[in-house]
């Protein structure tokens, strides 16, 4: 099965607009990335307690190996490693009624019950938040909304998530600006905590008069550009989908939804 | 309460139904939405970010302040907004923003902070969010009674949570042997409430601070009746905050995963969700008629005594959406 | 076909003072009339309720009658008001949405919410880069365009939606003397081109020497004065209104003051 032919030049449409993505794994289909990753996720809670998350890491290794990411994949399981070795701990030490210690140093008694139990929240959530992040780092949100939207999601929740994403890093610098220039005017980051307290209305302030402020002035300018027309937006980006991968994703979801029935009705008690 | 017309809102909805196939259950809801509330969501999901990560940073604080924005959209353009602004919220923070400021860990709050969002809404429909200065009697009695009410559904809550020192959900009422546990929490909440209106009033002179921050008393308490499972089932008790240390000290205790969650949640939450209530309140407060009329809530976040507008002629009726 | 305001009046939701009241103003297409002001004089809500904007995205209250090319603007919505007025803003970055990677698809970005075919919306946004000649900023992200440029590509993403006037609230009053420049040049050669009726609300008074036929003084909601730009611009009531004259009355009157006298400057 072929893919329906995308976009191209004979509209007069540039290709920097184009943009399809190349690459393993990355090429593929920015809905199909998304249901992998959600899979995976429900997958890693659904199945077993260790064989679930091991199988999906295993798998979510495998695709980043394949699109080339597992450096930045790297980064990000290390941004986890704080709350890791939490987990372990606090497991491993505080697992209430457990009875075999692996060593007994005064009060402390760390239990292989809760060791185990740590690792296996561990490998559980590094399981689905990599999982996430391999879709995260092969797909633009361009690209995904642009494909939402060709299935049906409407102009207005494709516009709130995508200026979401847009409008994080931008307020960010805006509001360090904010803190320096509050700073300067004797905003109290260092004293008593009553002091730091009372410096919270200056600082959350014009952060949200600045940003009410702005509400204003972009409501008025999207409603110039006929935000609010009826109908669906004409598209101007096509993404290559391919058959085989429409099928793949069917299946997904139906082997995805035994899994889950089958869980809920504790058929897969057997699996380790 | 004076009814002012039509001319407040400006444009409502907007646009009309998609003509198009499948229209998903995203867009039916927002299409309930002015452009401008579709304006608003990304910009509160920001102002949550920011003065979540800055203010513990800079000011650092033991309160997050990461759902001010959610707060904030709930109590001008309602529930739905409110909720969708605290999912959407959560998940960007959690899975689409690169390492430094985004966390793993809070994405399943979602769900907390749909509730969040929702609770704020019902609050800002309810008018709890008006300035009531220069109050009469009716006010402050109003008032008082809004507090007892508060004070009433936490010691509930409260001695529930606390009595039993396995799973709260078997407890019938409270064991009298636990109960120094559940009355030292209750009454350091309560201090906090007390203290926190006081100095509302102190500052303000506003009746109004006293339903903001219970409103935001009993959303603490809903958020952290709905976090306890979260943080249990899906991190096993740990999310890498400093709050860890409280529930690790609950479940040394011999408590459930559960009930040290949410132990900790009944500690955090309300005096957290309080706070950026009584912060939400200000700030709409402080903003002109002007602003604030124009979003769905608006008539119900301007104080009633001042002089209402005319109605419009009928020569100016909104254009039909 | 003309966009008319009929003793006009209006006021914000929750104010109780008219922002605007008993303005008459006439623009045809073709036409460019600037308008002055202190600030807070109005100058600011008479572009948004010719535009159509007040009250049907702000609400408020009119009074009076603005039709646009026969059409109320009280009974209109706004989509269908984007397509006869455009509107122009101060603030070069809240005007762009955000949401395009490109320039191309930022001005694309209107023409699409009207589900106009595609070819249709190739062909505007083509057009409407180069009536701006900014062709080459196709490529660009507009996040990272200066204030002048950013400006441009605002004003090109309405122009893409064809509009008969063109409403402009102080275009270049946050760009720096560059973008300033840019927008001043690009709107000269937008209305030499002709066609669109042009309401150009200004504190720079020497742009609109050189661009408006008509200029309109505002005082307190009001028209104040009304008449030919030249005769308007060196009426010795400007200053008591809160505006300042253009560089060359200035000069005339130094000189004049001085008893120099100056040759004929070309208008």
């Amino acid at each position: 099965m072929t893919s329906e032919a995308p976009a191209d030049d004979r509209h007069g449409i540039p290709a920097f607009v184009v943009r399809v993505p190349a690459g393993p794994y990355r090429s593929l289909n920015p809905v199909t990335k998304l249901v992998i990753a959600l899979s995976e996720v429900i997958l890693a809670f659904a199945i077993g307690s260790w064989s679930g998350p091991i199988l999906v890491l295993a798998v979510v290794l495998g695709c980043a190996a394949i699109a080339g990411i597992l450096r930045p994949l790297w980064v990000i399981a290390a941004v986890t490693l704080p709350v890791v070795v939490s987990i372990l701990l606090v497991n491993t030490f505080l697992y209430p009624g457990a009875k075999d210690p692996i060593i007994t140093v005064g009060p402390f008694a760390p239990t292989w019950t809760g060791l185990a139990f740590g690792v296996q929240v561990t490998i559980r959530l590094l399981a689905a938040s990599l999982a996430l992040a391999v879709a995260y780092l092969t797909t633009r949100t361009d690209d995904l909304l642009t494909e939402l939207e060709r299935r049906g999601l409407g102009r207005r929740s494709t516009f709130l998530i995508g200026a979401a994403t847009e409008t994080v890093p931008r307020t960010i610098t805006r509001a360090g600006e904010i803190v320096d220039s509050q700073r300067a005017r004797g905003l109290d980051t260092e004293g008593s905590w009553w002091k730091r307290a009372r410096g919270v209305l200056p600082l959350a302030g014009p952060v949200v008069f600045g940003a009410l402020t702005e509400v204003e002035e972009r409501t008025m300018a999207l409603e110039s550009r006929a935000f609010s027309a009826p109908g669906r937006r004409t598209m101007i980006r096509h993404l290559p989908d391919s058959g085989v991968q429409r099928w793949f994703r069917r299946a997904l979801i139906a082997v995805l939804g035994l899994i889950v029935i089958g869980r809920v009705l504790g058929a897969l008690r057997w699996v380790p | 309460m004076a009814s002012w017309g039509p001319e407040w809102k400006g444009s409502r909805g907007g646009g009309r139904p998609e003509a198009g196939r499948r229209e998903l259950p995203v867009d039916w809801l927002s299409r309930q939405f002015s452009t401008r509330v579709i304006v608003l969501i990304p910009i509160a999901i920001a102002i949550n970010i920011v003065l979540g990560a800055t203010v513990q940073q800079a000011l650092k604080l033991p309160v997050y302040l990461d759902s001010i924005g959610t707060i904030l959209v709930g109590v001008l353009a309602g529930p739905i907004a409110g909720l969708i602004t605290g999912v959407l919220a959560n998940l960007i923070w959690g899975y689409l923003l690169p390492a430094p400021i985004g966390t793993t860990t809070i994405g399943p709050f979602a769900i907390t902070a749909g509730v969040i969002g929702l609770l704020a809404g019902i609050w800002g429909q309810l008018g709890l969010f008006r300035p009531r200065r220069q109050a009469a009697g009716r006010s402050i009695a109003g008032a008082i009674v809004a507090a007892v009410l508060v004070i009433g559904l936490a010691f509930y809550t409260y001695s529930r949570a606390y009595a039993s020192a396995t799973d709260f959900q078997n407890n019938t009422g409270f064991d009298p042997t636990v109960i120094d546990q559940s009355r030292v929490f209750f009454l350091l909440i309560m201090f906090a409430f007390v203290a926190l209106i006081s100095w509302a009033l102190v500052l303000r002179r506003d009746v109004g601070a006293v339903y903001a921050i219970g409103a935001g008393l009993v959303t603490g308490i809903a958020a952290a009746l709905v976090s306890a499972p979260i943080a249990a089932v899906v991190f096993g008790g740990v999310t890498g905050s400093g709050t860890d240390l409280v529930v690790a000290a609950f479940r040394a205790a011999g408590d459930s995963l559960i009930a040290s969650t949410l132990k900790q949640g009944l500690l955090s939450d309300p005096l957290d969700k309080m706070i950026t209530s009584f912060v939400v309140f200000l700030i709409v407060g402080n903003l002109s008629t002007r602003v604030v009329a124009r979003f769905p809530n608006g008539d119900k976040l301007v104080q009633l005594d001042e002089p209402a507008p005319e109605l419009p002629a009928a020569s100016s009726p909104l254009p039909p959406h | 076909m003309s966009l008319t305001l009929t003793a006009v009046g209006y006021r914000y939701v929750g104010t109780s003072r008219p922002a605007l009241a008993g303005i008459d103003l006439t623009l045809a297409p073709g036409e460019v009339v600037g308008v002055v002001g202190a600030n807070e004089a109005g100058k600011s809500t008479l572009c948004l309720v010719a535009a159509g904007l007040a009250p049907a995205t702000i609400g408020g209250r009119l009074d009076g009658a603005v039709t646009v090319d026969g059409l109320p603007t009280a009974q209109a919505h706004p989509y269908e008001l984007a397509q006869r007025c455009g509107v122009l803003f101060q603030n070069p970055v809240t005007q762009l949405s955000g949401t395009a990677p490109t320039v191309w698809e930022e001005v694309a970005f209107g023409p699409r919410n009207l589900a106009l075919p595609l070819t249709e919306v190739v062909g505007r946004v083509d057009d409407a880069l180069a009536a701006l000649a900014i062709a080459e900023l196709a490529e660009r992200d507009p996040a990272r365009l200066s204030g002048g440029q950013a400006q441009l590509v605002a004003l090109a993403s309405v122009l893409a939606l064809r509009p008969a006037y063109l409403i402009l609230d102080e275009p270049t009053s946050q760009l720096d003397p560059q973008g300033t420049r840019l927008v001043g040049e690009a709107l000269s050669r937008l209305v030499a081109g002709g066609g669109t009726g042009v309401l150009l609300t200004e504190h720079k008074t020497d742009l609109l020497w050189g661009l408006a036929g008509r200029v309109v003084v505002l005082d307190g909601g009001r028209a104040a004065l009304s008449g030919a730009a030249h005769a308007v611009l060196a009426d010795d009531r400007l200053a008591a209104w809160g505006v300042e004259p253009p560089g060359r009355v200035r000069l005339a009157r130094t000189a004049e003051a001085a008893g120099v006298a100056l040759p004929e400057l070309a208008a």
